[in-house]
Order: C-alpha cells, then sequence, then structure tokens
C-alpha cells in the first residue's frame, strides 16, 4: 500500500507509471478506429504460423465479441493503471506491478482476440500467472499469499481442464482454428466427445469465472490491491470465463446439457452469491460477492441461449464492467481517505467527499437498475429475455429477479449510507481523493449515464455486433431503448426496486440473521479446500511411505512382482503356452554324465540359496559355474567353456579374497528364512522354465548363423567361427567388452583408492 | 536335454531371485551370479544345442560341416560372461566398500537417503 | 568395410581415444592436478563432436552389419546428450572442485558414460544396445559414489548398483528370449518376424523384459526406485548428470527399440508403455508433494517427466516420437537450469538442499528468483513457458493416436504436478522471512540458468526450430 515504509517518491509514477498509462490508452484509440467496420459485421482475421509442427497459429479474430471485450480491456486497463499511478506510485516495487499488470493486460487481450485455440489457451494462463503475482503483490500479509495460491491452483486446474476439451474438440473439429470450428457446430453436437468436451471446457470456464462450486476463490482473492480487484476481478479476468461460453456458444451450446448446467450453476451462483454479499459489513467483499452475482448473471443468460438472452447478455456485460469497476474504484478512493472499507463505520462522507459520492451515487444508480442509468435498460432487457423463454422461464426469470432485488439493496450498502446521513469518524479524517484517482469512476460513471440516455450507440457499436458472434447468426436484429411502453418487464422493474427496498430497510437485522445460519451451516468451501489440500499430501505421504520405503528389498519384491503380474497377463491374455511335452524322445540317449550335470547344478543353486555358511555358498557357487561350463563343452562350445572356466575360478578367488574382509552371512540365531520370497522366487523360476521350454518349441531362425558360416572363412579367413564373429563381425560388441571392463577396473579403483579407513585395502581388489 | 536344462534353468532362475531377495547384499552377489549364469545357458540353449561339433571350419574347406553348433549365440554368450564378470568385479568392490563405510551388509540397515518426514 | 564402418563411428571412436589418452595422461601426471583441465577439455570435445555430427550427418548410413546405426534420430539424440553432458560439466566445475571432488575420473567416467550413451542410441542390434547400456550404466555406478567420505553416497551407489544390475539381467533375459524366437538380434531382422502386426508369445515375452530393463533405465514407475535416493544421495553434479543426458538416452534407446524392432507390432506393446507412462505421472506427481529435499523433488518431478515422455512414445506413431524429442530437448534444458540454481544453494557458506531454505529468495536475488520462477513454471507445463509445448506436444500425439483417456490422465497429473512446483515459487516470492540462502553464485552457473530461463521465455517465438529438427528426426526412426 501507498503508506507503506520506504516509498519512493515518483511523479505519476515515474516512467513506469507513464508507459502503462499510454499503451493501453493507445490499445483503446487503435480499437475504437475499428469500430465502425465491426459494426456492419465485418469480422478481421489475421494470422501468423506460431509452432507449425504442433499446429499452434497466432491467429486473430475481430468480431463484435472480442472487440467489446478487448475495448473494455483496454479502456478501463487505461483507467486503473492511470488510477494506480497515484494509489501505488510511490510504492518501492511499483514497477515490478507495472510490468506484472501490463503482463496481465497483455495476455488479457491476446485471450480474447485469439482464434486459435492453443493460442487462446496460453494466453488463458498468462493471465492466470500474472493475476497470481498481482493478488501476491502485497507479499508481506499473510491472508493475501494464500489466497494467491488458493486464486492460480483453482483457476490453473480448472485451465488445464479447458486444455484437455481443447485437445477434444481440436481432434473432433480437425482444426484448432474458432473460426473454424464455430461453423461445425451441429457436427460437434453429435460427437460422441461432445459431452466430456462440454464438461471440460466449462471446467475452465466456471474455475476462471467462479461460479459455483468454484465460487469460493474470488472473495478470497480480493487481498489483491484494490486497483487489481477493479481490472481483474471485475471488469476482465473473472469474465475470461464467460467470454469462452459466449465464445463457444455456437460451436457447443444449444443443447440441453448446456442449458441445464448453464442455467442452473449461473442462476445458483446470482441468487447465493446475492445473499452472501448481504453479509458483508467490508464494502469490498461486498462489492467482490455482487461481482459472482454479475457473473452468475452473464452464465445464466448465455444459457438460456435465445438471441434474446444473449442480447441481454451483451448488454449487461458491459453495463457491470461500467458501473463495477467504478464502484471498486471509489472504494479504494475511500479507503486510502479515511482507512476502513468498513460499512458500518462510514457515513456521510458525501460532504467531504463530493466528487467521489457523485460518481458512487451514479455507478451505484446503474447497479439498482434505476433508469435513466444504462443499468436500468440491462435489467428490462434480462427480464424480457426471461420472461419469453420456452424452456426454464420461471427459473430464469426468477433468478434474475431475486439478484436484481438483492442488488438494489446491495446498492443502497454501498453507495447511500457511506456518502449520506451524519458525518461519523473514521480512522483517517476524510478528504477528497487525487484526480488521477477520480478520473476512472467519474468516465465510467459518466458513461453509464452517458448509454442510458443514448442506448443507440451502444446498440450500435458494442452489443449488436456481439450478439451476432455469439448467437453465430449476424442477422439478429438489436433495438434498445430506455421506455417504450409498459410491459411485463417494466412492471417486474416496479416490484424488483420495491423488493430491493424492503431488502435495504431491513438490511441490517438481516446480516445478523444470515451471519447464525451461516455459522449453523456444516458445508463450507473454503476449509473444503484445505481439506483436499491436506488429503493430497497425506496420499503423498502414505504413496512414499508405501513405495519408497528405502529399504532395498521391498524394492526388489515390487520388481520381481510386477514383472510377475506382467508376463503372467501376457500369458493370459495369449493363452499360451499350450505346449506339449514329448518326455520320452528327451529321455532317450541321455547319459549318465547329463544326469549328473544336471543335478549337480540344480543341487549347487539350491544349496547356495539356504546355506547359511559363506564357505558353502562359495563351493556351490563353484560348482554351478563349473556345471554350466561342463555343458557348454557337452554342447560343442569349446571356446564358451574355457572362458566360462576362467572366470568362474576368479569369480570364487575373489569372493573368497573378500570374504576375510566381510562378515558372516546371518547373524547368530537369525537364519534367512522368507516363505513368501520363496513363493515368489519358485513362481519366477517355473515361468522362467515355461517360457524357455516354450522358446525351443518352435524353429529357430538360422539365416544370421548361416550367413557367418558361409562367410567365415572367404572374408575374415577364420577356421573359428566364434572367433570371426567376435573380432570381425561383431567386432562393435567386442570393443563394447573390452570398455566395459576397463569402466569395471576404473570404477573398482575409484571407489578403493584414497579410502581414509585404517584398515589396509587388500590388494586383490584391484584385479577386478 | 533342452527340455531338462530348461528346468534346471528355471531352478538356477529361482534360487537367484530368492538371493537377489536377502536382506545381505552379499547374498543378492550370489543371486546375481546364479542368475547371470542362467541367462547366459539360456541364450546358449534357445540357440539349439548340438552335441560334439563345435562350430569350426575344417582345413581345406570354405565352408563347416553340414552339422555343427550354432555360432551366433556362443559369441553372444562369450561377450556376456565377459561383461557379467566386470559387473560382478564392480558389485563385490561396492559391497567391500559399502561395508566399510557403513558397517553392515543388511540392506534395510542401509537406510539413510530415507528423509525421516517419510516415516511417519 | 571396416574403414567405413570406423568412419560412421568417429565422434565415438575419437572420445574413446580420448578417454584413454585422458586416463593415462591423468595417471602419469600425478592424477588430479590435471583434473580441472580435463573437465574444461571434455566439455570442450563434447561441443566439438556434437557439432560434428551436426554438419556431417546425412541420411541414415550402418555399419557392422547393422549392429550401429547413424540416422537423423540417433545424431538428433546425440547432440542432445553431447550437449547436456557438456553443459553439466561446465557448470559444476565450481561445485566439484569446491568438495573436493574433482578428480581426473570425474570427467573420464562421463566420457565413457558418454560413449556407452552414444552407442545405445545408435544401436541398432540387442548386443549393441546391451554393451552401450553396461558401458553407459558402470560409469553411472561409479559416479554415483564418486563421494567416498559419504555413508549416503556409498549406499546410493550400491542400491543403485543392485537395482542396474537387475534391470540389466532383465534386458539380458529379454533380449535372450527374443532371439530365442527370432533367431538374430538384428532390429532389422527382428522386425521382419513381427510384419504381420501381432508378436509370437516368446518375442511378446521378450518385449515385456526389454521394456522391463528399458523403464529402469528411464526410471518409469513402478521401476523408479533408484532414483530419489541415488538422486539425494549424490553429489548435486552427479544427480544433475543423471537427470539429463542419460535420460534422454535411454528414452532415444527405447524410442528405437519399439520402433526399430517391433515397429510392426505397436498395438501389443502400446498398452504396455502407455502403462509406464500413467504410472509414472501421477506416482512422480503425487510423491513429490511430501519432499523437503529440492533434489528428491527433481527426482520425483523427472520421473513424472519421463511418464509424459513415454506417453508421446506410446502413441507409437511418428508424431508420438516427434513429441517425444521435443519434450526431452526441452526437459534436459529446464534440468540443466535447475540444477545450475540447486548447485549454487548455499547457506553460510555450506551446501543445502532444503526447500525452506528458499524462503523469501525473491527479495534477496529478483532476478535469479525470477530465472528460477520461469523454469518452475516451465517444468509445471504452464504457457507460455516453453515446457507447455512439450507437454502439448505429447498430450496431442496421445489424442492424435486415440489414445483419449491417456491425455486426459496426463492433464489430471501435470495438475498435480503444478502443485510442488509452484510451492517453491510461493515459497521464494511469498515465504516467511528468515535467513535464507546466501545467494552467491559462480558466474557460469549464473549464466546456465538465466540462459536457460531465457530460452524458456524466448522459446515460446518457435522453439528455436527444434520441432522442426525433432520431426526430422522422427521421420528417420518410424517408417
Amino acid at each position: 500500500m501507498a503508506e507503506a515504509a520506504g516509498e519512493v517518491p515518483r511523479v505519476a509514477g515515474g516512467p513506469a507509471g507513464w508507459i502503462s498509462i499510454l499503451i493501453p490508452a493507445a490499445i483503446f484509440v487503435w480499437l475504437v478506429q475499428l469500430v465502425p467496420a465491426i459494426s456492419l459485421g465485418e469480422v478481421i482475421l489475421w494470422a501468423y504460423d506460431w509452432v507449425p509442427s504442433l499446429d499452434i497459429r497466432l491467429s486473430v479474430i475481430l468480431d463484435g465479441l472480442s472487440l467489446t471485450f478487448a475495448l473494455l480491456i483496454s479502456g478501463i486497463g487505461a483507467l486503473v493503471t492511470l488510477y494506480s499511478a497515484k494509489y501505488l506510485g510511490n510504492h518501492p516495487e511499483y514497477p515490478r506491478f507495472v510490468l506484472y499488470l501490463m503482463a496481465f493486460m497483455f495476455g488479457m487481450l491476446g485471450l480474447v482476440l485469439a482464434d486459435n485455440l492453443i493460442a487462446l489457451f496460453v494466453f488463458w494462463e498468462v493471465t492466470t500467472i500474472s493475476s497470481y503475482l498481482l493478488i501476491g503483490f502485497n507479499s508481506d500479509e499473510a491472508k493475501s499469499r494464500r489466497s494467491a495460491l488458493q486464486a492460480l491452483l483453482v483457476t490453473g486446474t480448472g485451465g488445464l481442464a479447458l486444455l484437455a476439451g481443447i485437445i477434444m474438440l481440436g481432434n473432433v473439429a480437425g482444426s484448432f482454428e474458432l473460426s473454424v470450428i464455430l461453423s461445425q457446430g451441429d457436427m460437434i453436437r453429435a460427437h460422441p466427445l461432445y459431452v466430456p468436451i462440454v464438461i471440460l471446457f466449462l471446467a475452465g470456464a466456471f474455475t476462471k469465472s467462479a461460479q459455483f462450486p468454484f465460487h469460493f476463490w474470488l472473495p478470497n482473492a480480493m487481498a489483491a490491491p484494490t486497483p487489481v480487484s477493479a481490472y481483474l476481478h471485475s471488469a476482465t479476468m473473472v469474465k475470461a470465463g464467460v467470454f469462452l461460453m459466449a465464445r463457444m456458444n455456437p460451436a457447443i451450446g444449444g443443447t440441453d446439457l448446456w442449458f441445464w448446467t448453464l442455467t442452473i450453476a449461473g442462476g445458483f451462483t446470482a441468487v447465493f452469491a446475492s445473499i452472501l454479499a448481504m453479509r458483508q459489513t467490508d464494502i469490498k467483499q461486498v462489492l467482490a460477492y455482487t461481482t459472482l452475482m454479475a457473473l452468475g448473471t452473464l452464465t445464466l443468460f448465455i444459457g438460456a441461449g435465445t438471441s434474446d438472452a444473449i442480447k441481454a447478455m451483451m448488454l449487461f456485460l458491459v453495463v457491470h464492467s461500467l458501473y463495477k469497476a467504478a464502484l471498486f474504484l471509489m472504494i479504494g478512493i475511500v479507503d486510502h481517505a479515511t482507512g476502513t472499507r468498513e460499512a458500518e463505520v462510514l457515513r456521510g462522507l458525501g460532504r467531504k467527499m463530493p466528487v467521489t459520492a457523485v460518481a458512487a451515487v451514479v455507478a451505484a444508480v446503474s447497479m439498482a437498475g434505476i433508469p435513466p442509468l444504462v443499468g436500468f435498460i440491462g435489467k428490462e432487457f434480462l427480464y424480457k429475455a426471461g420472461l419469453e423463454l420456452d424452456q426454464g422461464m420461471f427459473w430464469v426469470t426468477g433468478a434474475a429477479f431475486a439478484a436484481s432485488a438483492l442488488m438494489f439493496a446491495v446498492a443502497g450498502i454501498v453507495a447511500l449510507r457511506p456518502f449520506f446521513g451524519k458525518l461519523a469518524e473514521t480512522p483517517k479524517p476524510a478528504h477528497e481523493g487525487p484526480v488521477m484517482m477520480l478520473t476512472g469512476p467519474l468516465v465510467l460513471a459518466g458513461l453509464s449515464l452517458y448509454f442510458g440516455l443514448f442506448p443507440d450507440t451502444i446498440e450500435a457499436w458494442l452489443v449488436a455486433p456481439g450478439t451476432w458472434a455469439v448467437y453465430g447468426d449476424p442477422t439478429v436484429s438489436v433495438d434498445l431503448y430506455l421506455f417504450r411502453e409498459v410491459n411485463a418487464a417494466f412492471i417486474l422493474s416496479l416490484v424488483t426496486f420495491a423488493t430491493g427496498a424492503v431488502i435495504y430497510a431491513i438490511h441490517r437485522p438481516l446480516r445478523n440473521w444470515l451471519g447464525r445460519i451461516f455459522e449453523a451451516n456444516p458445508i463450507k468451501f473454503d476449509p473444503g479446500w484445505d481439506r483436499v489440500l491436506d488429503g493430497l499430501k497425506a496420499l503423498a505421504a502414505w504413496q512414499t511411505r508405501h513405495l519408497q520405503s528405502g529399504v532395498l528389498q521391498r524394492y526388489l519384491f515390487t520388481v520381481f512382482a510386477t514383472l510377475g503380474v506382467a508376463v503372467g497377463l501376457t500369458i493370459w491374455a495369449r493363452d499360451a503356452l499350450a505346449f506339449d511335452l514329448d518326455l520320452s524322445s528327451e529321455l532317450d540317449g541321455l547319459l549318465f554324465k547329463h544326469w549328473a550335470v544336471l543335478i549337480f547344478v540344480a543341487a549347487g543353486a539350491i544349496l547356495t540359496a539356504l546355506t547359511s555358511s559363506r564357505m558353502t555358498a562359495i563351493v556351490c557357487l563353484g560348482v554351478v559355474g563349473i556345471g554350466v561350463a561342463l555343458i557348454f563343452i557337452m554342447f560343442s562350445a569349446p571356446d564358451v567353456a574355457i572362458t566360462q572356466l576362467l572366470v568362474e575360478t576368479l569369480v570364487v578367488v575373489l569372493v573368497a579374497v573378500a570374504m576375510l574382509k566381510l562378515p558372516h552371512l546371518d547373524l547368530p540365531g537369525r537364519r534367512d528364512k522368507r516363505p513368501w520370497h520363496g513363493v515368489l522366487s519358485i513362481g519366477v523360476g517355473v515361468v522362467s522354465s515355461a517360457v524357455l521350454i516354450a522358446v525351443m518349441q518352435g524353429d529357430i531362425d538360422r539365416r544370421l548363423t548361416d550367413y557367418f558360416e558361409i562367410t567365415s572363412w572367404p572374408e575374415a579367413y577364420g577356421r573359428n567361427i566364434v572367433n570371426v564373429i567376435l573380432v570381425d563381425f561383431r567386432a562393435l560388441d567386442t570393443f563394447g567388452e573390452i570398455a566395459v571392463v576397463v569402466v569395471a577396473a576404473l570404477a573398482a579403483y575409484a571407489l578403493l583408492r584414497g579410502t581414509h579407513y585404517k584398515k589396509p585395502v587388500a590388494a586383490k581388489e584391484d584385479e577386478a | 536335454m533342452e527340455l531338462l536344462i530348461s528346468v534346471m534353468v528355471g531352478v538356477m532362475i529361482a534360487t537367484g531371485t530368492y538371493l537377489m531377495l536377502a536382506r545381505n547384499v552379499l547374498r543378492f552377489i550370489f543371486g546375481l551370479i546364479l542368475i547371470s549364469n542362467a541367462a547366459n545357458l539360456m541364450i546358449f540353449v534357445a540357440g539349439r544345442l548340438t552335441p560334439e561339433s563345435p562350430p569350426l571350419i575344417p582345413d581345406g574347406a570354405d565352408v563347416p560341416p553340414d552339422i555343427v553348433a550354432n555360432a551366433l549365440p556362443q559369441a553372444l554368450v562369450l561377450t556376456a560372461i565377459v561383461i557379467g564378470f566386470g559387473l560382478f568385479a564392480f558389485a563385490l568392490t561396492l559391497v567391500y566398500r559399502g561395508y566399510q563405510s557403513m558397517g553392515t551388509l543388511m540392506s534395510d540397515e542401509m537406510r539413510l537417503a530415507e528423509p525421516e518426514e517419510d516415516r511417519q | 568395410m571396416i574403414a567405413t564402418d570406423l568412419s560412421i563411428l568417429t565422434p565415438e571412436i575419437v572420445l574413446a581415444i580420448y578417454a584413454m589418452i585422458g586416463l593415462l595422461a591423468a595417471v602419469y601426471t600425478s592424477k588430479d592436478g590435471l583434473a580441472s583441465t580435463l573437465t574444461y577439455v571434455t566439455a570442450v570435445l563434447f561441443v566439438v563432436m556434437a557439432f560434428y555430427i551436426g554438419v556431417t550427418g546425412g541420411g541414415t548410413r550402418i555399419a557392422f552389419g547393422g549392429m550401429f546405426v547413424d540416422d537423423g534420430f540417433a545424431r538428433f539424440a546425440k547432440i542432445t546428450i553431447l550437449l547436456a553432458a557438456a553443459a553439466i560439466l561446465v557448470i559444476s566445475h565450481d561445485y566439484m572442485e569446491k568438495s573436493d571432488l574433482l578428480r581426473f575420473e570425474y570427467p573420464m567416467l562421463i566420457t565413457l558414460a558418454t560413449i556407452g550413451m552414444m552407442i545405445m542410441v545408435s544401436a541398432g542390434d540387442l548386443m549393441a544396445l546391451y554393451m552401450g547400456l553396461e558401458l553407459q550404466s558402470l560409469s553411472l555406478y561409479v559416479i554415483a559414489s564418486l563421494r567416498r567420505d559419504s555413508v549416503r553416497s556409498t549406499e546410493a551407489g550400491l542400491k543403485y548398483f543392485i537395482l542396474g544390475a537387475l534391470s540389466s539381467g532383465l534386458l539380458l533375459y529379454g533380449a535372450s528370449l527374443v532371439y530365442g524366437y527370432s533367431g538374430t538380434t538384428l532390429f532389422s531382422g527382428i522386425i521382419d518376424t513381427a510384419v504381420n502386426g501381432e508378436l509370437s508369445i516368446g518375442l511378446l515375452l521378450g518385449l515385456v523384459f526389454l521394456i522391463a530393463g528399458l523403464a529402469f533405465k528411464v526410471s518409469a514407475a513402478p521401476f523408479h526406485m533408484w532414483t530419489p535416493d541415488v538422486y539425494e544421495g549424490s553429489p548435486t553434479p552427479v544427480t544433475a548428470f543423471f537427470a539429463t543426458a542419460p535420460k534422454v538416452a535411454a528414452m532415444a534407446l527405447f524410442a528405437r527399440v519399439v520402433h526399430d524392432a517391433f515397429g510392426g507390432a505397436v498395438g501389443d506393446w502400446q498398452q504396455i508403455v502407455a502403462f509406464l507412462a500413467v504410472f509414472s505421472m501421477f506416482l512422480g506427481a503425487i510423491a513429490a508433494i511430501g519432499q523437503t529435499d529440492i533434489k528428491r523433488l527433481m527426482a520425483y518431478s523427472s520421473i513424472s517427466h519421463m511418464g509424459f515422455a513415454l506417453m508421446g512414445l506410446s502413441a507409437g506413431t511418428e508424431q508420438g516420437v516427434t513429441a517425444m524429442l521435443i519434450y526431452m530437448a526441452i526437459y534436459v534444458t529446464m534440468n540443466i537450469g535447475t540444477f545450475a540454481f540447486i548447485m549454487s544453494m548455499e547457506k553460510d557458506g555450506r551446501h543445502v538442499t532444503e526447500i525452506t531454505a528458499l524462503s523469501n529468495f525473491s527479495s534477496k536475488e529478483p532476478l535469479k528468483a525470477l530465472a528460477v520462477l520461469v523454469l518452475m513454471f516451465s517444468l509445471a507445463g504452464v504457457p507460455p513457458m516453453v515446457g507447455f509445448f512439450g507437454k502439448f506436444a505429447v498430450l496431442m500425439a496421445a489424442v492424435d493416436a486415440g489414445l483419449i483417456w491417456l491425455a486426459v490422465a496426463g492433464v489430471i497429473a501435470s495438475v498435480i504436478g503444478a502443485f510442488y512446483y509452484l510451492r517453491i515459487v510461493y515459497l521464494m516470492y511469498f515465504g516467511a522471512e528468515e535467513d535464507g540462502l546466501d545467494g552467491r553464485m559462480g558466474l557460469v552457473p549464473w549464466v546456465g540458468l538465466v540462459a536457460c530461463a531465457a530460452i524458456m521465455v524466448l522459446g515460446v517465438f518457435n522453439l528455436f526450430g527444434v520441432d522442426g529438427l525433432a520431426e526430422a528426426a522422427a521421420a528417420t526412426l518410424v517408417r
């Protein structure tokens, strides 16, 4: 905050401030000159190949919808940066703030202008990250840190869901270009993946736009500096979800699934949020909840989906951005001037802060939906669209009515009490805000009045082209007016005012009553969020405990068991191992020496496993090795046998030498008995035998051997085919083999040299 | 004979596995030796057994006689034996080192790498 | 024949000769005096070799009767491996010197390991594969236990060896099965026996074992157990090396085996690889949440990342291999940057790896904190950082191959994964004020950190063309 220690005096934020004001202003002016073309129904497309191999293009689609959003983003952006140059301009970290804010604005503009869904997603996440940094800007407050992380995780999760949806949609439509996808609505709606696509897109949109049940992060995120709240959490970022639903409406909207999900979630959010708003005493929190209400209403009417509903939605979108940003900026000024935002404390500021009061009252009147402000038109068209629905008329109109009535009362809380009546004591003596901070609220309030008096302008510039884009039909006619006749919508408005006035009158007892109800309510979303995180941590701990125990034995067991399952499944899936054994021919011609070798090797192996004496184990290993060598000799592999004998001897000698330095195999009285390992091992052994037997059933492909046999002498001049293969045909193997031995020697050397122990290193080890 | 050797290989692999699962890393090495022997035998047997006719080309001939043992697996096994030996020698050194610095051969007592909070 | 064969192996041979000369020279000149020079010379040689491979390569060349294949795919992997190894060597020099670990074995073992990796990615034969793998693994076992005075390092080396030896055994067993059924160890021969789209049971089992062995090397779950212990126990530069070059090599080898040898039976291995991918993504992401040590966290993070790379591979298409290569190239860059930072984490002059030490780092070192932030977001796959494009590529490959469930699982896993990367960012920016890191950093690691972070941001414009190269490389592998 500006009051923080270590202020750096800057004029309007210094260079960082000027740049941050000029950039959005320039973008705004540039966009304004495009308005005439777009209002005639033109759609501007522009593209650049970004990552062609991944089908990511940086392409722009400029139609009524994206233009409306871009104008709001840059226009309100310019006012907010102007405001923050004063509000935070002297903060030591102000340039950092500007950097984050510009990154955010860049992301937001990219998001609404993108024609490529992947690019859209990239910008979507840019806004997530930069808003994380903005929310956490006051990092010295524990609350703001937690909020920042929460907002990031909720919207980030939704963003990834969106990515999954985008990938599926791209797969279905064959392109990531919105301009291509939007024209394929019928095909997409009929596709089997339609339902998951809708769910994933809505997961992204609902989290970003804080729709129930993901609404909890937005009020928490109000820990951000006030200009950030005004910009991100009312006018722009939270509307990204609404934008997405509006944008995708022609492609994936218009089904029952879409209708009911959006209207129920939107309606519920709108009413629920309005009630929660009544509970708050911090005016900024009140505004946060009314923002939720507005987002709910927008969702509700996108879901309703008729051309009138879309019209009403587009109008309300602009209306809300104008008054809500003005009110947020206003409360920032009040906070700045008085040091508090408590509705119970603030009274009668109008005399001390007349300009702020004018802006606040005009914006609040628009919020309340009172003529001649544009807010009235917005509400009228919501009612009109709601009443004309074939499906869900009562639900949509009812939700809109309830929300509007509550909104009327909230407008009173926000603008009536703080500025009228007797001046109350505030932590700091109240004074009028500086010009730079007043500009924003005044301009926005002025626009609310102007559009109310001249609805044709907003109709032609923004609402009509926007409706064409969202409804997917550029022939819909849009005709906005302040008042024409007394109809059902008008009467409903009058009822709204009456109801709202009653609620305002009783809002203080109502607040206490609501407070008690919510105290008693067992379902809380914010603690629920903490529980989810705790659960995740507990899962992590559990998994680590079981899979990463640090005990080598268990690791090995896991490996063998996994393999056992894998092999078992493979065999089962293939229904294999159905071979017949021909025992008689097998036993024919088997000599005594064969039997002897087989039995010696098997017995040696078993004894090695079971003995607890080191010497027995070594001797048995030797027996096995020699037995294997004998098999090599019997079946015509003398070279292999000689190597085997040599290596086996070395192995036994090395082990024997090492034994001198190593302890016994088992602690006294603790034999090595592990029945489960035994079962697993026998299983592994049986499977190995079976597989090997199965291998022997088939014919062997001797082509390669034949090739070696034929070419051994003529090409390599060698009579020992094995040798020829080793040193000639497969020299690479041999090269590698030697390298491996060299490395092993080097390794052993590296391990043993320079040991700082008293015991001298056994010389024999170096032979390795 | 192939059938019986296959069974024998199975026994070697079973005992090798059992040894590799032991707490004592020296047993693990014994298991390793057994299994590498078994694997060598497997390659050898998979190339089919041919008694008493080594893959040699007699003097004066360009090609070996009609029935001669499959030379390719023999070459493979030779390579495998040597590599196996290298591995074994290194393993033994490592175990020796491990014993010197940790004072135990029991793998479950070598648990320094596991941070405390994982075991709550 | 031999002469042409050898010319194809020039880079490997040059490195092998260099390793021998280096060893001799080091031994001759009283050992460790040369270590510092050797480190830099090795790094330069790696870069030169990478450059040589980049400019001389063209087409597909085969040596030793098909055992050694030099194609675009191998070259892409080799260049990535060499550059990663060189970067790690240079960045780690200061750390190694300071920790009194800079012995001549270090650069030499890394050279030998690198040769092994180069043979691995070029293997056209099961035995060449095994040999390259062993050469690499043995060197890595020793590097893991390099810190001789540390019990942890010894323990790490021992565990790594035992599990590694087991995986080599599995691989060999699988190779013998494959040989037994196909009668050949050449990939080009094996693929002929599986042309009808379905493997015989023996070949399939062989493949299962081969994949299990390979899964160890890429530390894919459930064969990942060595990774956290070894990452934590090894000296940080060694961990950094483990996390980069060998992962690329193993992943490339994985791709080569499944495509070159079993490319005709995609349906048979697709499910296995997809299973490994899902399991790794989730296990890594979930386990990382509870970690307090940044090296252990990076271990789990790499497990999760390997899951994503495997997702690309499981698509079984050229697009999938492209995605996997892009992913690995990006992954390696992110890890080099991150480890350059981890190596510089010091508190009161001592190396630390506790995550809490990062608390409030941004107020002390805004630029470095920003660089780490970029890397963390990139690791989490949050756009607009380059890491996102890697994730996107593999997700797309999976979806286009009809594995929509896998892509959705991947998205869920990255949601969970985002949590722990963001926790680091959170700590750096919003952590409580306490005595944090010293913040000093050598020039070279600093350059490494900032350069990698800059790549993660600037690469957004065109990924530095890596996608095109990966596409070309994948085209030579998948036919």
